[in-house]
Parts: structure tokens; C-alpha cells; sequence
């Protein structure tokens, strides 16, 4: 594990999770017909460890990223914080319940919104689906209409709620699937992957919307997501998984300044200097007509400029931090891929 | 109570207004399910023209027949309206992880998944049972007492609830397999006994079968028993039947609920 800090700035964090770990059995079958029939004698399985013993505490109000490759064990996190499903073993806690054993007191104030999986009725018009959640979380009237029509003016979907799920686009669906979700107003919202296969105007939507809700009602929010601009966007914190344990925990602006080595200098030259000149310079780069981008050193930019700069005519200078989606990536490839168990 | 009597009054409309949506499938549905209770229904008649009575003895002429087809259907329709379509359903939702939106809910998971779809077209085969017991038991001789009356819609309570029990308890192995798409048509072959007089299964094969169908797997007493106790003349032996009939549907609901606990404790997702 490169790094992993627990996080306690209070006495009762929202949710409090102590060596979590969650194995699966599941069905190794081999290919063809031939492999079929073998295995309605002898089936082999194998356990694949999702979760390896994570811990984790987050505070009120929060608004946390869980980032990691497929696989990494982000949903099954998310799946065990909302009682889907039971761990093998470890303990959480959410608002103070034991999750998996599914109190309606705890149901009442928190939400799942997955991103890949719709809540709301398909056939019918989402209208119909706040109706039914306003029966099921007890909502009075009032309070159901207010909260629901602050949403839906925040999200601008007015025209959309009358209209049958099945007849929207997917970034009309996901912004319903959350007016579902807040209509209670959750104290803790989990939310998979809700921007999945979304274009890049709902995602800001969908940012500004998040944004506001938490930042208006104090909603602690747990967010998985593979898109980088979310995370930017929205979090401040970010834990990354790999192959179900904790690899980082702390903040986005931390993860650069602990996992790069380098910045990436782009020059615009009059005239672009000869490839023997760039190779002088020893830093690996991409050329694209008179614009050259350098990965040096952070440490020794100061002194690798002047002499880049000596003797050229440049037009522009910019100096950014790695692409996080870089540095992420790089952290994905750190973390070891630890065996699962063999089949047996 | 009243807010799940509320959710289910949502789940009723929000079918309705489906079932509206899709007014050709509705009107299909209707005609299908009524095209195969006529074909029955003929059949029946053409047996009777053949026999006065099924089973020598048994009492089962043509009008206490009829009362016993009529409960069938009476308690096929509550089963086919309220139960089923959720449990057809519930397969889908183990297999692909939909299970997942409705275990977060603060309601009970049982009620959620196995009442959230009302099939209206079911019905039309009810109301054609509420005819046939209606003409059955006022052409049966003697006619029907008014305990007879009380007890039926009691007893059809509790083949509804048997059938439910059996119901969830289909649906729970789904959670266990992960896959269980021949749910409905196992369901259809177990019940398949039930669509008859249990006065029939005698000898080697069906004494044995009765017995198991009777207290095992306790199907023979979800329409027999009521239509029994309707349309034929209520005898010291039956008093032991109907109190089986009420211990069972206890028995089912309570056994049902467990496996249904136990099989959601076991749930494991489907991947997203």
C-alpha cells in the first residue's frame, strides 16, 4: 500500500468502517460445449476477494471520491455501506446503523443512485415513481411537493416528468434517477457511477446540481466515478481502491503533489528547434510544428527553463501539473494484483 | 399498516395507468386468458356428457363441479393479479442486480417484491369464477348452508395465501441460483394437481400422491377445500380438512417468510 490515513476531524464520523472484507465464490466454467458438460459433474470455483480489509471514516458533509480500476471493489464498497449485501467480515457503520441489517430508520435517511441500474418505473412517467417514494419515505404532501419541484427547477426537466422513463435520453433518465433519489433528502447519498456514458453538458449539469444540493443541505456524499472531471469538479477528498484495499486516502491536490515527479512544459516557438537541440535539453517530449511539450523535473524546472529559453524566440510558456487522469493511472499500475485464490 | 395499504394503493394505480398505456396488450391479454378458461370449460362439458359424476361416489356431479372450477379460477385470478407478475419479475431483477434499488428501500423487501405489479387482465377468469360458483351452488342439492357460505371466502383466503407462500418460496430459490427462469412453469406443474377433485387420486399411485400433495406439499387443499366445503355437504371428516387448510396457509406464510430472510441475507449482487 503506497498510503492509507484514516480521516476522524470528529468524534462521530457519518460512516465508520473497520476492516471490511468481502469474498465471493464464483463459478470458474470452461469455454465450449465440451467444458459445459464437464461441468455438470465437476464444477471448480474460486474465490475472488473484493474487499481486502478496508477502513474508512468519513465526516458530515462530506463529499468523497472512491476511485479505482474495474474491479477494484468500488461498488461492492458502496454495496455493503447501503446493506445490499453482508461482508465476509470487518464492521460499518452509517449514520450510526449496522448497514446489512437494514433498518428502516437508517433506509430512511440515505440513498443509492447507480448509475447502471434505474429505480424509476420504465413504462411510466417518473412522476409516477416520486409519487410512490413519497408514500414509501412518509413524506407530507407539502414537503414532497416543495423538495420535488426545487429539483426539478434546478435540473430544468419540468417538461420531462410527465413523460414515460423508456422515451428519455440517458442524461434525462440519471438527472430523474437523482430527483428520486433527494426527494427524502438523504443524509448520506452514495452515488455509482452516475455520469457513466453521459455527454459532457449533463455532466455539468449534473456537477452543478451536486454541488449546490450538497453544498445547500450538508449531504455527505460517497462518489464512485471513472471520470476524472467529476472528481475534479466535486471532491475535495478522494480515497483510491485497488484490488479491494485502500491504496490512497487524502486530498486530490495531494495526489499530484505525492505522485508526480514531473511538470509538463509546453513552449511555442517562432522557430522550432532542431531535433538535436531537443534532445540536448534530455527530457523525453512531443513535438507538434513549432509547439514542443516537455516533461522536466519539478525540481529542476527553474534551472532547465533559462537554458530551454537561451537562444529561442518563444511565443508562449505554460507550465501544468500532470493530466490527473495520468497520475490516477499511474497509481492504478502501482498497486500489486495479489492472487486470487486458485480454483478449486 | 395504512402506508403499506398506501404503497399498494400506489402500486394498483401505477399498474392501471401501465395496463392503460398498453391497451392492445391489456385487450389481448383479456381474450387469451378467457379463450383458455372456455376451452375448459368445454371440456368439462364435454366430460360430463359422457359421466354424470367424476369419481364413482365422490359426489362430484356437474353442478358441484363447477363450483370446484370456479374456485380454481376464482383463486387463480388473486394469485395471477396480485403475485405472480412481481414474481415473474423478481427472476429478472436477481439475475441482473435490479434487486439492489429495491433492497435500499425502508419498506419490507417481501411486500416491495412480491406485490408491486397488479396484472388486471387476471380478472376476467375471477369474475367468470364468481358465475360458475354463483350458478353451481344454486343448482347444487342440497344447497349450500350459511356456515358453507362464512367458510368459503375464509378457505379461499387460505388457498390465496398457500399459493403466495409457495410463490416466495420459488422466488427465494431464485436468489440462491441466481438464475430461475422456469419459476412460472415449475409453479404451473406443482399446481397442476390442484385443478382437481382430490377424491380422484386413489389406488398405489394416487393415495401416496394425495397424502403428499395433501400435507407435504400442501396444494390439493387450495381449491378443494373450499369448493368442498361449498359445494358439497360439510361431514365430520371435513371439519379435520378445513383446519388443515388454515394451519397450512399459517404454516406457508410463516415458513415462506423465513426463506425469504434467509435467501435475501444470502444476496449477492449482481456486477454493475
Amino acid at each position: 500500500m503506497i498510503s492509507s490515513k484514516s480521516k476522524t476531524r470528529g468524534d462521530s464520523p457519518v460512516i465508520d468502517v473497520h476492516n471490511l472484507v468481502k469474498h465471493y465464490r464464483v463459478a470458474d466454467k470452461k469455454e465450449g460445449i465440451s467444458g459445459s458438460i464437464r461441468g455438470l459433474f465437476h464444477r471448480s470455483s474460486r474465490t475472488v476477494q473484493a474487499l481486502r480489509g478496508v477502513s474508512l471514516q468519513v465526516e458530515p458533509g462530506e463529499f468523497v471520491a472512491i476511485l479505482g480500476p474495474n474491479g477494484a471493489g468500488k461498488t461492492t464498497f458502496l454495496k455493503l455501506l447501503s446493506g445490499i449485501i453482508t461482508p465476509t467480515s470487518g464492521t460499518a457503520e452509517v449514520l450510526g446503523h449496522v448497514p446489512w441489517q437494514r433498518h428502516d430508520d437508517f433506509r430512511r435517511r440515505f440513498a443509492l443512485v447507480m448509475g447502471q441500474k434505474n429505480q424509476l418505473w420504465w413504462d411510466l412517467p417518473a412522476a409516477e415513481s416520486f409519487r410512490l417514494h413519497q408514500v414509501i419515505y412518509r413524506l407530507d404532501r407539502e414537503r414532497f411537493t416543495r423538495t420535488r419541484d426545487e429539483l426539478v427547477d434546478l435540473l430544468e426537466v419540468g417538461r420531462l416528468i410527465h413523460q414515460p422513463v423508456r422515451d428519455l435520453s440517458l442524461g434525462e433518465r440519471m438527472k430523474l434517477e437523482l430527483i428520486a433519489a433527494l426527494l427524502h433528502e438523504p443524509e448520506v447519498l452514495l452515488l455509482d457511477e452516475p455520469t457513466i456514458g453521459l455527454d459532457v453538458v449533463a455532466q455539468h449539469a449534473i456537477h452543478a446540481f451536486l454541488r449546490r444540493v450538497q453544498t445547500e443541505r450538508g449531504t455527505t456524499v460517497l462518489l464512485t466515478t471513472h471520470y476524472m472531471k467529476d472528481v475534479a469538479a466535486l471532491c475535495r477528498r478522494v480515497v483510491v481502491i485497488t484490488h479491494g484495499r485502500i491504496l490512497y486516502d487524502g486530498t486530490l491536490a495531494e495526489i499530484i503533489d505525492r505522485f508526480t515527479t514531473h511538470k509538463i512544459v509546453t513552449l511555442d516557438f517562432e522557430q522550432p528547434p532542431s531535433d538535436a537541440t531537443v534532445a540536448s535539453w534530455g527530457y523525453s517530449c512531443e513535438r507538434d510544428g513549432p509547439q514542443v511539450r516537455l516533461r522536466i523535473d519539478r525540481e529542476r524546472i527553474a534551472e532547465t527553463l533559462p537554458r530551454v529559453l537561451a537562444g529561442h524566440s518563444v511565443l508562449d510558456v505554460t507550465v501544468e501539473d500532470v493530466p490527473l487522469e495520468d497520475v490516477i493511472a499511474d497509481l492504478f499500475r502501482a498497486g500489486r494484483e495479489p492472487e486470487d485464490e486458485p480454483p478449486t | 399498516m395504512m402506508r403499506y395499504l398506501q404503497i399498494f394503493g400506489t402500486f394498483v394505480a401505477a399498474s392501471l395507468v401501465r395496463d392503460m398505456t398498453f391497451r392492445i396488450n391489456f385487450i389481448l391479454e383479456c381474450v387469451t386468458s378467457l379463450g383458455w378458461m372456455g376451452m375448459n370449460l368445454a371440456f368439462y362439458l364435454l366430460v360430463f356428457s359422457y359421466t354424470s359424476e367424476i369419481g364413482q361416489g365422490s359426489g362430484w356431479t356437474k353442478a358441484p363441479f363447477f363450483v370446484f372450477l370456479g374456485t380454481g379460477l376464482i383463486i387463480n385470478a388473486i394469485v395471477q393479479a396480485f403475485f405472480m407478475p412481481s414474481a415473474e419479475e423478481f427472476a429478472e431483477m436477481v439475475r441482473t442486480g435490479g434487486l439492489d434499488t429495491t433492497l435500499v428501500k425502508p419498506v419490507d423487501a417481501q411486500f416491495l417484491l412480491s406485490m408491486h405489479r397488479v396484472k388486471f387482465s387476471a380478472f376476467a377468469n375471477g369474475l367468470v369464477g364468481v358465475a360458475l360458483v354463483c350458478w353451481g351452488a344454486s343448482k347444487a342439492d342440497p344447497a349450500p348452508s350459511l356456515t358453507a357460505w362464512l367458510l368459503f371466502p375464509l378457505l379461499i383466503g387460505c388457498g390465496v395465501a398457500i399459493s403466495y407462500g409457495l410463490i416466495v418460496m420459488l422466488a427465494a430459490a431464485t436468489i440462491l441460483m441466481g438464475r430461475n427462469q422456469s419459476l412460472y412453469d415449475f409453479w404451473f406443474y406443482i399446481t397442476n394437481f390442484s385443478r382437481y377433485p382430490a377424491e380422484i387420486y386413489t389406488g398405489p399411485w394416487g393415495g401416496p400422491l394425495r397424502m403428499i400433495c395433501t400435507f407435504v406439499l400442501p396444494i390439493l387443499l387450495v381449491v378443494n377445500v373450499p369448493a368442498h366445503t361449498l359445494a358439497l355437504p360439510i361431514r365430520a371428516g371435513d371439519v379435520r380438512l378445513i383446519i388443515a387448510a388454515i394451519v397450512a396457509a399459517v404454516l406457508m406464510l410463516v415458513l415462506s417468510r423465513l426463506t425469504f430472510q434467509a435467501a435475501i441475507n444470502k444476496y449477492r449482487s449482481a456486477s454493475s
